[in-house]
């Protein structure tokens, strides 16, 4: 999903947004089709580290969703985190499937087992080169294992996006640093062809302040990391934090988890220029931490060498005219807080004793000199991704950059140069206009509640549970189907208007034949179902999936294995609660002669669509639509229930009883009424001929 | 009243031209032939009717259904002595039958002709009839424009088509008029239209609501029509109150002032249960309310005559002509 | 626009019922501009006839097409290579009459039924409304009627009218017919002429008409010249 495949065609905002395009839309598609698995499949083809950012990403995607503009944006993230916890037998099972293609004959080191590091050892190894991946520590991840505190992410998240890297042949070394243990020189000497350093801004910066070499002063990289060692530090009463940052954040809930009783946030920034998501910002507060906006260390002033408090000055501006960071003080401005701990949270950096022994060069202010377009070092052979190139980044970005390393790597090893790789936008379908926004049915967005905070602080536990399969399904069902809208073959189009008379959101308009504007198109069907010429086609759920799955369902028997009454039942699929009840349910009716087939909206079922059933033999059809009022499109119930009648009309004109359709509504729940209704229709056809259209004794009757 | 009537300057001679020339009130009365080949029938009717008008239309096929011709009828009528309006409607003969008919007609001595479009066929099948819906109706030419080609025939010695005639057609020229049709406001303008294209005589749909009629008579009068044509007052003898009713809400044209429903609905409510009392009284009622009306529409400004319309009622006829004070008819020397 | 209805099912299956192999063609243009005989209705059609066919146990052949007019060779020589490449018995046209004269003209042995009955030229009124509004006289005379076509809205086509027959608007025939007079009169009096009805419209040249015989128009810049003698 990197490059436009057809001139002019766009993208949904979410896909566009998030770095690695992943097709949150097609994604949220597939969870209302309950095809979790191949969902899956989707995640991980853009994103190896899915289950991780399931959890943690700052979901950019959310945050360009178009629909914030009709109630709120759709909840991408847990659809994620939903998807792959549904999904864990079936991962680990296609694990073993992976079996990497043959092996070429050139082996990629990578420096440094982080999300960045991991992905393109991942991509090289698919594409049949072999990586070693050398570790410092003795457990794979970077940050995500070790800084991130477990109560955003449990470890065993970070393993189970491990897992499937490792199983694919990726080799692992652990408890080696480079620069100390080998250098770059002597992975060259064993015959590596290329080397990847993903080393990452591992060292957290310091401050220059009185008094910074008193006791009890810590750096937030090394203390997130001996929070998650079994012996994790233990807080004085207060404790202050210097920072802005997510760092900054995660620092001071962990403080607070660890029994301080104040902890104090110190940053430079006013509220909104934080760097840090605003959600990380609001949980923390709720958690009983205070933020000073605005201030900066002045000094540091300590009792018998043990820190005592910050003497702080006022920040007037943090950026200069040029949006460069230039932070301006006022030092007759100042304030105090005390701490017994003060942990230093203002940014990290890379480590680059990997560059000794390397003959790589740094660039003026001590950073390794690289290109990120071609993703190269001054030295051959070496490339650099991830943080330690593109700076600080969220994991979705070290991902993307992992991809772009291995691209990068493949390219080299096959012709000996480089490959430039520019950033290149994918263009975003445009904002969702204000009168179509209106016409949309609103639905409250599924909240998910947050631990309390009196019980979050207590240990390390997750803060928010992911969704239930319930909620995964009302949530998706918001998704607006960005760009899957409605097409008019402008061959077939005879401009008969129809389209534009009947679409409930005014978005059809005719420009010499039909044209749906894609920003405006709710791909509801209903103009599909209507064109008198049938020109127009969707590109999301198109009805001639459904006669597809009908055909395939009915070719499959035998003569003397079609019950009867064999009953086709078209149900909507919004009103499904659990796929559960669909597997259960659906193979016990199936005995009985009924099958159901599952349609987003059964308005978008078309005459022909209604009539297809018993041309391929079946006695009756079934149509069951949502709760009443709950319909997501306005009018499409009065529509379907046109074309039922036209269809009853057809049937009685060649001759067949048009009681053989039937219409139900949900009440309650699918799963309490659906079987109901199935039991009525079966009952009412059996009264009619014996239940079938034609007579057939070869033909077994289902249980009465 | 039509001026500058010497006998040498009529147009047809017929008896009804006569009567009207000499200024009297006219009166004709309808005859409704029968929907088989049963001329005595008509014959019949001849003999009871006679006398008691100036001259009697024969419907032509009247609400599409199919009946003993207009001219045949006519002569049959002429037999006995009475003078016929044949009637001819645009419906179910082109210009060239229609017009081989109508030199049919002035050969056989019929003298009048009453020119009409003639209800659309679908007519014909109501009630228990079955008539001919599905027949391809004519109308080739309107009313109007037969009324003028008539004119051309018998002024112009021209045929329609332009080919001329040697011996012209003596027809004294008839059109029909629905004074309070819809829209209204189109009516004189139509009337006036009919006058230019030369129509003699002018038989009005049924009239009930005097006061309305009244109102539209002056406007005609104010025009000037009624000197250039003769208007006969349509008049339908109802006899009950559900023909009333049913004239009212389906016959387009005819409207029934509420006045008379009431007084037609009293008389009935009085006869209580007696089903031939309540029948007996309102043929009576019906018989009053029609002296009453001709007596007001001999009343009006411009209004030359009636015509009387007796559905399958013809015995009743001459009672009301005698209550009404226009029997005896004229007795004019016959022209040549 | 032409505007056509589907014949009854019953009907159009009598028509096929005989043979094995159907072709059913609908028509890109007026026929599915007033949904009688598009691609949809072809659909239709066919999923109806299968069913039919199916519940009596008949084995028949239906296959389905529609091209952009039915009018047109251009478009219809597919369409007759299709039929005979497939071996296809008869055709069923769900366009109007002129389709299905033009089909059977190019078809020639192989039958051509006609699926609908093809009414008027209409126009919608409104949304699923259509209405006769030209009779294809051959000689128009809208501008002396603000518009409005008193041959094909009279049901007597009356040039000088009302009628008498006329009623709240409303014909005499049946009061979902509008009175065509009325509406010219109301048209003609909006507009302010409504004095030029006083004029007497004289008898109509029918002969411009079908009345006249069936109608022929040629526009000679378009007509594929014999090839000129050649010279030395």
């Amino acid at each position: 999903m990197e490059e436009p495949s057809e001139a002019g065609q766009l993208y949904a905002p979410c896909v566009v947004a998030c770095p690695v395009h992943t097709d949150t839309r097609q994604l949220a598609e597939l969870i209302s089709l309950g095809e979790y698995e191949q969902a899956l499949e989707l995640l991980l083809e853009a994103n190896p580290f899915s289950s991780v950012c399931g959890r943690i990403c700052h979901h950019p995607c959310e945050q360009n969703c178009r629909r914030a503009k009709v109630d709120a944006p759709v909840g991408l993230m847990r659809l994620k985190r939903f998807v792959v916890e549904a999904t864990r037998d079936y991962r680990i099972s296609r694990r073993k499937k992976l079996t990497p293609p043959h092996e070429k004959n050139a082996k990629i080191a990578v420096v440094g087992s982080g999300p960045s590091g991991l992905t393109a050892a991942y991509d090289l190894v698919k594409m049949g080169l072999p990586v070693t991946v050398f570790e410092r520590s003795e457990t794979p991840g970077g940050l995500l294992g070790h800084a991130i505190p477990r109560y955003r992410l449990p470890y065993s998240v970070v393993q189970e996006d491990i897992e499937d890297i490792l199983s694919a042949g990726v080799q692992l070394r652990t408890g080696l640093v480079i620069g100390r243990d080998y250098s770059i020189d002597d992975l060259f000497e064993q015959g590596y062809r290329a080397v990847l350093l993903a080393t990452g801004l591992s060292e957290s910066r310091t401050l220059n302040i009185p008094g910074i070499d008193s006791r009890g002063i810590l750096l937030a990289l090394p203390f997130l990391k001996s929070v998650l060692s079994p012996k994790p530090p233990t807080m004085g009463k207060r404790v202050a934090v210097i920072g802005g940052g997510n760092v900054a954040i995660d620092v001071a809930r962990s403080a607070r988890r660890l029994g301080a009783e104040r902890v104090n946030m110190v940053c430079l920034e006013a509220p909104e220029e934080m760097p840090a998501w605003k959600w990380e910002i609001e949980e923390a507060e709720d958690e009983g931490i205070f933020i000073m906006n605005s201030w900066g260390p002045k000094s540091v002033f300590s009792e018998n060498g043990f820190v005592r408090g910050l003497e702080l000055k006022k920040c007037t501006a943090v950026f200069d005219a040029d949006g460069r960071f230039n932070p301006r003080f006022d030092d007759s401005d100042t304030a105090t807080v005390s701490a017994d701990n003060v942990i230093i949270a203002i940014g990290q950096r890379g480590d680059l004793t990997c560059v000794r022994g390397s003959s790589l060069e740094l660039s003026p202010g001590e950073k390794l000199q690289c290109d990120p377009e071609t993703l190269s070092t001054t030295r051959n052979g070496v490339f650099v991704c991830g943080e330690l190139l593109i700076g600080p980044a969220s994991s979705v970005e070290a991902v993307r950059d992992g991809h772009r390393a291995a691209k990068a790597i493949a390219h080299y090893v096959d012709s000996g140069d480089l490959l430039k790789q520019p950033f290149m936008e994918l263009p975003a379908l445009c904002e969702l206009p204000d009168e179509t926004a209106e016409k949309i049915k609103k639905q409250t967005p599924v909240t998910v509640e947050l631990l309390s905070p009196e019980l979050r602080l207590k240990a390390f536990s997750e803060v928010e549970q992911g969704f239930t399969e319930k909620e995964a399904l009302a949530e998706s069902k918001r998704c607006l189907a960005c760009t899957t809208g409605a097409l008019a073959d402008e061959e077939k189009c005879a401009a008969c208007l129809t389209c534009v008379r009947i679409c409930p959101f005014g978005v059809a308009t005719i420009e010499k034949t039909a044209i749906m504007p894609e920003e405006k198109c709710q791909a509801c069907g209903l103009c599909a179902a209507e064109c008198p010429a049938a020109a127009i086609a969707l590109k999301r759920y198109g009805t001639n999936q459904m006669r597809e799955q009908l055909q395939g369902v009915l070719s499959g028997m035998t003569p003397k294995k079609v019950p009867s009454p064999l009953i086709i039942s078209y149900c909507c699929l919004f009103e499904v609660t659990s796929r559960g009840f669909i597997a259960e349910k659906a193979a016990e009716y199936r005995r009985s002669g009924v099958y159901s087939i599952l349609v987003p909206c059964v308005a978008r079922l078309s005459v022909p669509d209604i009539l297809s059933p018993f041309e391929l033999g079946a006695d009756g059809l079934t149509i069951i639509g949502c709760t009443n009022g709950q319909c997501l499109y306005p009018t499409a119930e009065e529509r379907l229930l046109r074309r039922i009648r036209q269809a009853k009309k057809v049937l009685v004109e060649v001759g067949v009883e048009g009681e053989r359709i039937d219409y139900w509504k949900t009440e309650g729940s699918a799963e309490v009424s659906w079987t109901s209704f199935w039991e009525i229709s079966r009952r009412k056809l059996l009264q009619i001929n014996r239940g079938m259209m034609r007579h057939d004794s070869s033909r077994e009757k289902t249980a009465q | 009243m039509i001026e500058d009537m010497d006998t040498a300057v009529l147009k047809s001679g017929s008896n009804l031209e006569r009567v009207l020339s000499e200024g009297h009130f006219a009166v004709t009365v309808e005859i409704g032939p029968p929907m088989d080949s049963n001329g005595e029938i008509v014959l019949e009717k001849s003999r009871l009717l006679k006398g008691m008008a100036d001259a009697f239309n024969i419907t032509d096929n009247q609400t599409g259904v199919v009946r003993l011709s207009s001219i045949a009828s006519s002569v049959l009528i002429m037999k006995e002595g009475l003078e016929p309006v044949m009637q001819m409607t645009c419906r179910d003969r082109n210009r060239l039958a229609i017009q081989s008919d109508i030199l049919g007609a002035a050969a056989l001595g019929i003298r009048n002709c009453l020119c009409i479009a003639g209800d659309h066929q679908s007519f014909g099948a109501a009630g228990k009839l079955k008539g001919h819906p599905g027949a391809k109706n004519v109308y080739d030419i309107d009313s109007i424009q037969l009324v003028a080609a008539l004119k051309g025939m018998r002024d112009d010695g021209v045929q329609q088509g332009g080919d001329s005639l040697e011996k012209r057609p003596q027809l004294f020229i008839g059109a029909a008029w629905t004074p309070l049709g819809d829209p209204i406001e189109i009516r004189p303008l139509r009337l006036k239209k009919k006058v230019e294209a030369g129509a003699d005589f002018i038989q009005t749909q049924g009239v009930f609501d005097i006061d309305r009629f009244r109102e539209q008579m002056k406007v005609i009068v104010d025009m000037g029509l009624h000197e250039r044509t003769a208007i006969l007052a349509g008049i339908i003898v109802p006899k009950n109150l559900g023909m009333l009713k049913y004239m009212n809400s389906s016959v387009a044209g005819v409207s029934i002032p509420e006045s008379l429903i009431t007084r037609m609905e009293h008389v009935r409510s009085s006869a209580g249960d007696d089903k031939k009392k309540a029948r007996e009284d309102q043929e009576e009622e019906g018989i009053k309310i029609t002296v009453e009306l001709i007596e007001h529409v001999r009343e009006i400004p411009g209004v030359s005559g009636v015509h009387i319309q007796a559905i399958e009622w013809e015995h009743r006829v001459p009672e009301i002509l005698k209550r009404a004070g226009l029997i005896p008819r004229p007795a004019l020397h016959k022209g040549g | 626009m032409i505007v056509a209805e589907r014949k009854p099912l019953s009907e159009i299956k009598s028509f096929i019922e005989n043979y094995k192999k159907i072709l059913i063609v609908g028509c890109g243009t007026c026929a599915t501009v007033c949904l009688a005989g598009g691609e949809s209705e072809v659909k239709v059609v066919a999923s109806g006839m299968r069913i039919g066919f199916l519940k009596e146990d008949r084995e028949v052949e239906i296959l389905e097409d529609c091209i952009t007019r039915q009018c047109e060779p251009e478009f219809v020589t597919p369409l007759v290579e299709r039929v005979k490449n497939e071996g296809v018995e008869a055709v069923l046209s769900l366009g109007c009459g002129v389709g299905v004269n033009f089909l059977a003209d190019k078809l020639e042995s192989v039958p051509v039924f006609p699926g609908v009955n093809t009414e008027f030229f209409g126009a919608a009124i409104e949304p699923g409304v259509w209405v006769e509004m030209c009779a294809g006289c051959g000689n128009c005379i809208l501008h002396l009627t603000g518009g409005i076509c008193p041959i094909a809205r009279c049901s007597k086509s009356i040039l000088n009218g009302p009628c008498g027959g006329s009623q709240d608007g409303k014909c005499e025939i049946s009061p979902d017919v509008d009175c065509g007079w009325n509406l010219i009169v109301e048209r003609m009096k909006k507009m302010g002429t409504l004095h030029r009805l006083e004029e007497i419209v004289p008898p109509r040249d029918w002969s411009t008409s079908r009345h006249g015989g069936p109608r022929r128009v040629v526009h000679e810049e378009l007509v594929t010249q014999p090839e000129a003698e050649a010279t030395g």
